[in-house]
């Protein structure tokens, strides 16, 4: 824990000044573009312009819906996709022949991005709840179960044979050498697998016509109200950082470093 | 059970295993008979492909053998048992277990109470010379202390026999020569029978009580060495001038590079 802290406050250092003026000068830039555009409100409303929609979708009460909508979607999808591959990653793992047998398939799934099952899911459950969370699972599902499965299959034998001398179960085995051992690849496994599911679900909610940020980008465009698509897009990527920079990368930096399997 | 019942025995082994590229038959062991008798140090020597680390691998378990028996304490070997320990080459302690957590695993592994755990672990962690290092990760020992924990896991375990893998291969010569008086020290200490595997004629005959030389493969036992020195007297500041060891040495060396030469012309 205090590991983690570590890395947290190190992520922290990241040189604050040069990122304030790095957006400044975004800022001004997109702002003289808009400024000096035709018709700024359709092809690129400024930066204060979005400021603006976004007060208003606040006061409305939209935007916290909305986003709250998208990101209770990926946590439900994402755990769910966790909590279902990291073990089905480990038991095919247990058997040499069965991980060798099943490692093509899992990357054949782990390439089929969400965007492109998307509509046989349709197909399936139509436009619905169901539909998005389907699609989140499945994108977060393999990309976790075929990264603990190669991890499992990187664990050198005598580890396992060690184990097995000691008179260790197969649970045992699972437990205390497969699932340690494939911790790194675990983490960088999460981290895709929720970058994944984060796509997934603005594609979801703009494909199968759900609330969330998707949807207000969506009916933003459809309705001529830019700034909306604009603050929706903005609003995905800050998401991301803040999720990516100061939750899953120091967790996979911690359990990487930890046990000396990568030397710094 | 009398001293004289030996703790593991192996009879008419014989061994066959297909070739990892060829897939074709290679004939490893051929009838191995041998007896291991209660706190004895037998090393086995031979060319390499000799066959003797399939010797020791069947032994732990770890590979199926089809004709002959092996036995410890008289239950047939059918598969890795905890009353087999094996200390392997090298890199065979878990990166993500400290020293203690390591020494422990087995006892873990069958359920001894925490307490109870922790008191023999710190007996072996002293014995091995490892105290200090009980909460360090293995990537921050030295290529010795590693394979000091490795010793100390597998004795922690209590296991009847303990079967040893070129144990000092691996590590700086230097070391290895502690590490070789160290065993002789543990050995002395713990009265464990150990079957030591290593192609180091110099390594063999310091510390074993019998050595078993190995003929090129298929892997026959072509001759046994008796080295009668006892366990106080061996040390490598004195070996070097004691008329036993250099002539257990000397006929092991003839023995084992008259196979050499055969491996060779094939």
């Amino acid at each position: 824990m205090d590991r983690l802290w570590w890395h947290f406050q190190q992520l922290l250092k990241i040189d604050a000044m040069n990122l304030v003026i790095l957006v400044i000068v975004v800022l001004i830039g997109w702002t003289i573009i808009s400024e000096t555009i035709p018709n700024p409100a359709r092809y690129l409303p400024s930066p204060l312009a979005v400021s603006l929609s976004s007060v208003d979708m606040l006061v409305k009460g939209l935007l916290p819906s909305y986003y709250s909508d998208t990101l209770v979607r990926l946590i439900i999808g994402s755990s769910i996709g966790l909590a279902a591959g990291i073990p089905f990653g480990l038991l095919l793992g247990l058997n040499k022949t069965v991980a060798d047998m099943f490692h093509p398939m899992m990357n054949f799934f782990q390439s089929v991005s969400g965007i492109a099952i998307f509509p046989i899911v349709v197909i399936w459950w139509g436009n619905s709840d169901t539909t998005v969370l389907a699609v989140i699972l499945y994108t977060s599902f393999f990309p976790i179960a075929f990264n603990v499965l190669s991890g499992v299959r990187e664990i050198p034998i005598r580890y396992v044979n060690a184990a097995r001398t000691m008179g260790a179960s197969k649970y045992q085995i699972m437990k205390d050498v497969l699932f340690p051992g494939a911790m790194p690849h675990i983490a960088t496994g999460s981290r895709l697998s929720i970058g994944f599911a984060w796509r997934a679900v603005i594609a979801g909610e703009m494909l199968a016509g759900r609330q969330g940020l998707g949807w207000m980008i969506f009916t933003g465009q459809d309705a001529d109200r830019t700034a909306e698509v604009i603050l929706g897009m903005v609003m995905i990527g800050l998401t991301w950082i803040i999720l990516d920079h100061y939750l899953l990368r120091p967790i996979e930096a911690d359990t990487i470093e930890r046990w000396g399997l990568v030397q710094r | 059970m009398n001293s004289m019942t030996p703790k593991l025995v192996v009879e008419g082994l014989t061994h066959y295993y297909p070739d990892e590229y060829t897939g074709e038959s290679v004939h490893a062991l051929e009838d191995i008979n041998l007896e291991l008798y209660e706190g004895e140090l037998v090393s086995v020597v031979g060319p390499s492909g000799c066959g003797k680390s399939t010797l020791l691998n069947i032994l732990a378990g770890l590979l199926p053998y089809k004709i002959g028996t092996a036995s410890v304490d008289g239950n047939v070997i059918h598969g890795p048992g905890p009353d087999r320990g094996v200390v392997f080459q090298e890199h065979a302690i878990l990166p993500w277990r400290t020293v203690a957590k390591n020494i422990g695993h087995g006892l873990e592994i069958r359920k001894v109470p925490q307490a109870e755990r922790e008191k023999r672990v710190q007996e072996f962690i002293d014995l091995v010379g490892l105290t200090g290092f009980e909460d360090k990760f293995p990537h921050e020992l030295s290529g010795g202390m590693k394979q000091r924990c490795q010793v100390a896991r597998t004795l922690c375990s209590d296991p009847v026999v303990m079967l040893m893998d070129e144990p000092f291969a691996a590590v700086d010569a230097q070391t290895r020569i502690t590490l070789q008086e160290e065993l002789n020290r543990i050995a002395m200490a713990t009265h464990k029978t150990i079957l030591f595997i290593t192609h180091s004629v110099e390594e063999a005959a310091f510390l074993a009580d019998r050595c078993l030389v190995f003929s090129a493969r298929p892997g026959r036992l072509k001759e046994i060495v008796e080295i009668g020195i006892p366990r106080e007297q061996r040390n490598w500041t004195n070996m070097n001038d004691n008329a036993i060891f250099i002539a257990a040495r000397d006929r092991i060396l003839a023995s084992v590079r008259e196979e050499v030469s055969i491996a060779v012309e094939e």
